[in-house]
């Protein structure tokens, strides 16, 4: 089997850890080969906090992996997340030289540079700079502008940065178990290569993920990112809150949001329980259903109005053609669709990962999304990079800031 | 564990059963009464009353009384109250008749109706007038039939206060929370009937049943006191192992209990704890401590225990309170202000203030039930007349004359402006709040103890600031996003109230 076709995925999430195997087809298409999963522990709003046992975790979910599919892994893209991840759409511009007017490769790889020639905190690393749009003398909206003819060359990039040693802890992470890291990639950006279809992109649609930790967003329009980022709330918060109010232990209150939890308000009678059953060391407890969901809505309204304000500060949010598609662990709350429906006034869905072949239980499953978005970037990125740039997926024309 | 002893005896009481009669006015009435009898109840005699012949025959009930023989010739009032009234008027004296000799009436209707409203209170009238202490049980209508008919039940209800000594009111609208969300509506109606049977069941074990310690007329009179309020009903039964608590938690898990939450506002609440001769002394304490929580330091706890044999190894509570309603301040006023003027001080939360302090005796209440609702207004109104006269520049067209709703109507929209017209003897951070209780409380309080009342609202919320934490992210680094620590529970910034 030829290594190369193979891609890992690896996201190490705040309640998970989760490593994907894939196989990329000639046809674009993957096929999963094998999921390995392991609880996550060390890990907080998606960075990690204690590093060793962050380590046991990562290397328990690879055996998984490993063993689940058969493979023996040795490099992985490693999905990142956490609230000190930012974005920013930039311009960069080249003038063509006096005696030359078509545009070639050297030009963009000069423009792409130049894009990123902006200040971004010193602390802070790019992790990706996506093209949204090149415009050559002024025309706008060209995709690919190899060949034409031309004086002046820009082009608008997507520039997701974050702290550069964070970055780096969970790549260390993975490094000392020993893996080869082959790339870092935004969560949100790899979960929207399998949630989205390029056709959906050009259309218009928003992502969120929710996780455990953290809640990434991803915005399309035109085919291109133009906005993203991360918001440190995640599924992990609304346990919390769960907790607090009803005061039940994290562990109970975990079972009971993901058993019992919905987002809709007065669907329920008053009155209406859920019956918590004693165990050992915990007394039984009746929770009315209408408390345990005020405490979800109130967290995800929050949540998804924060969301709303971060995203109107630019205009795009009025161009989603296809509406909002939610993915992530936390996506399996009831209702939750409709919630962002009402606070974005936007369709919305609860959406996982599609064009997969193989372990159909494993796309299903909204967890997954970012994991399996991390073989299918993966792909990109390799078609991209093998035969030397062949046709322009915008996503694959991405440079790493890491490394 | 102490055993009890067999040895001790008792007067035999059983020999000395009450007379009681249960008296099923209107549809509903007589549906109450069939629920009675299917449950298997023998201790009383049934009396159906009804206009509508046709229901009065399929009635179950032993004793029948036909109402309105010429005013509505067999057929229903319509939904009519002042035929329902007629009718039972002409059969005043076969109502007589058939209710003669009982010490103890409970007349059941379901208000809102024609003859439910018309002839429950006349009945009732009746009733007293034969000597008899009279308990009603009253079902409101559901909201959603109507405004006519709640304020036809409203008016019956008051009605029937004056002449009972006793109403127990259910409604309906509370009562559809012990039905599953998906069962029919008949269901629902159902329910309202089990709850009556119940109810009385358990009030004529309560009386009857040989006690150790005796719940009598007088403490179920107590424990009833404050007129038109909401009455607070629990019953369980339970043997398992854990007896005790079971029963108690099946009693406080209905709907007319809210779980033991209202209970707390209670004043008195009356709790009758029986079971067969097994019965410890210490399952008594572990119910009682239980129950404890659930109420306020202030209420009176009207206790009784008895030992039935009957019962074999069941053990059963009940809890019998009352609750001042929103509707209720008409009535409350009718208190003789010497009476109340002691009471409502040591006590802080301003609902438990309408019922007064244990025991009085059985003549001072009646005047409350006896209380007629048209005397409300001018009650009502002098203390409304403050704020209104404050407001008046503002607010020219409010007037204090109006009937008992619309009065209501007028105080919520009076409130908001109210409180900025009195700034000097009140704070009032948010204009929110008061506009949901200001009204309730103002026109029977007296000036001087709204602050009183206020305090502790105040006091309420700055007790969920102070309560805010981080929980599980206590040590991690904070994710502040537009000025707000994300970590805390939204619900505690909101400050939203959960329970």
């Amino acid at each position: 089997m030829a290594s190369s076709d193979l891609m890992v995925g690896l996201e190490i999430g705040t309640s998970k850890i989760c490593v994907v195997v894939g196989e990329g087809r000639p046809d674009g298409t993957i096929k999963i080969l094998g999921v390995g999963q392991a609880p996550s522990r060390g890990v907080r709003k998606g960075e990690i906090v204690d590093f060793e046992t962050a380590m046991k975790c990562v290397h328990e979910a690879v055996v998984d992996a490993e063993t689940n599919s058969d493979v023996m892994i040795r490099s992985v893209y490693v999905g990142v997340a956490g609230s000190h991840i930012q974005s920013f759409n930039n311009r960069g511009s080249v003038s063509l030289p006096e005696d030359r007017d078509e545009i070639d490769e050297q030009d963009i790889e000069e423009v792409k540079l130049n894009a990123r020639e902006v200040s971004i905190p010193s602390q802070n690393a790019f992790l990706h700079s996506i093209i949204q749009h090149y415009h050559v003398d002024g025309q706008d909206g060209v995709l690919n502008p190899v060949g034409m003819l031309g004086e002046r060359l820009e082009a608008d990039f997507h520039i997701i940065h974050g702290v550069r040693t964070r970055i780096q802890n969970t790549i260390r992470c993975v490094k000392e178990l020993p893996l080869e890291v082959e790339d870092v990639v935004f969560n949100a950006l790899a979960a929207a290569q399998v949630v989205l279809t390029p056709h959906q992109k050009n259309l218009g649609a928003l992502v969120i993920d929710i996780g455990g930790g953290t809640t990434d967003y991803i915005l399309y329009v035109d085919g291109a990112v133009k906005q993203s980022g991360v918001l440190g709330v995640g599924g992990d918060h609304i346990t919390n809150d769960i907790s607090m109010g009803l005061r039940i232990p994290m562990t109970r209150a975990e079972k009971l949001k993901i058993e019992e939890g919905g987002v809709t308000l007065g669907n329920c009678l008053p009155g209406e329980t859920v019956l918590l059953k004693d165990d050992s060391g915990f007394a039984g407890k009746e929770i009315e259903r209408e408390t345990l969901n005020t405490i979800i809505h109130l967290r995800l309204r929050e949540c998804f109005e924060l969301l709303k304000r971060k995203l109107e500060e630019e205009s795009f949010i009025n161009y989603l053609g296809e509406g909002i598609f939610i993915t992530g662990g936390c996506s399996h709350l009831k209702g939750i669709d409709h919630l962002a429906e009402e606070i974005f006034e936007l369709p919305a869905r609860v959406a996982h990962a599609q064009t997969m072949s193989g372990l159909t239980s494993a796309f299903e499953n909204p967890q997954f999304s970012a994991a399996i978005g991390l073989i299918k970037y993966a792909q990109a990125v390799q078609v991209d990079r093998r035969p030397r740039r062949g046709f322009g997926r915008l996503f694959g024309k991405i440079f790493n800031g890491m490394r | 564990m102490i055993q009890l002893s067999r040895n001790y005896t008792l007067p035999e009481r059983e020999d000395e059963i009450i007379p009681i009669k249960v008296i099923g006015v209107g549809g509903a009435g007589s549906n109450a009464l069939d629920r009675i009898v299917l449950d298997g109840f023998d201790k009383a005699d049934l009396v159906a009353a009804n206009s509508d012949v046709q229901s009065l025959a399929s009635s179950v009930a032993s004793n029948k009384v036909q109402l309105g023989r010429t005013v509505t010739r067999g057929l229903g009032t319509g939904g009519d109250p002042e035929l329902g009234y007629n009718a039972a008027a002409e059969a005043a004296d076969e109502i007589r008749a058939s209710i003669k000799d009982a010490r103890l009436i409970f007349v059941c209707a379901g208000l809102g109706g024609g003859t439910g409203s018309g002839a429950a209170p006349v009945i009732a009238e009746l009733a007293r007038e034969a000597g008899a202490l009279v308990i009603a049980f009253a079902t409101m209508p559901f909201t959603f039939e109507g405004k006519r008919r709640t304020a036809q039940a409203q008016e019956a209800l008051a009605r029937l206060q004056e002449v009972s000594n006793a109403v127990i009111c259910f409604e309906n609208d509370r009562l559809g929370d012990i039905v599953a969300p998906k069962a029919g509506i008949h269901q629902a109606f159902a329910a309202a009937d089990v709850t009556i049977s119940q109810s009385v069941r358990s009030i004529v074990s309560l009386i009857q049943r040989p006690g150790l310690i005796r719940i009598g007329f007088d403490d179920l009179l107590s424990a009833l006191r404050s007129p038109g309020g909401r009455c607070l009903f629990g019953f369980g039964e339970s043997d398992s192992d854990n007896r005790a608590h079971d029963a108690l938690t099946q009693a406080l898990k209905n709907p007319l209990m809210d779980r033991g939450r209202l209970l707390s506002d209670a004043t008195n609440v009356l709790v009758q704890v029986a079971g067969g001769p097994g019965m410890t002394l210490s399952e008594v304490e572990i119910l009682m401590t239980e129950l404890n929580r659930h109420i306020g330091d202030q209420t009176q706890i009207l206790f009784g225990t008895a030992v039935d044999g009957r019962m074999g190894n069941r053990l059963a509570v009940t809890i019998i309170s009352s609750l001042c309603a929103d509707e209720a301040i008409v009535q409350k006023p009718v208190f003789p202000p010497a009476a109340v003027a002691i009471p409502p001080a040591p006590e802080p939360v301003a609902e438990t203030k309408w019922a007064p302090e244990p025991e009085p005796p059985r003549e001072e209440q009646e005047p409350a039930f006896a209380e007629p609702e048209q005397s409300a207004p001018p009650v009502a109104a002098p203390v409304l007349e403050r704020p209104l006269q404050t407001i008046d520049a503002v607010m020219p067209q409010s007037e204090p004359t109006s009937p008992e709703e619309t009065d209501e109507i007028e105080a919520i929209e009076s409130a908001p402006a109210h409180v900025v017209q009195i700034p000097s003897d009140i704070i009032e951070p948010e204009p929110a709040q008061p506009r949901v209780i200001l009204p309730k409380k103002k026109p029977a309080l007296p000036k001087e103890q709204k602050p009183v009342e206020k305090i502790p609202h105040a006091k309420q919320e700055v007790m969920q600031f102070e309560s805010v934490t981080r929980g599980r992210f206590e040590k991690s680094e904070p994710t502040i996003v537009e000025g707000q620590d994300l970590d805390v529970p939204t619900f505690l910034r909101k400050n939203v109230r959960v329970k």
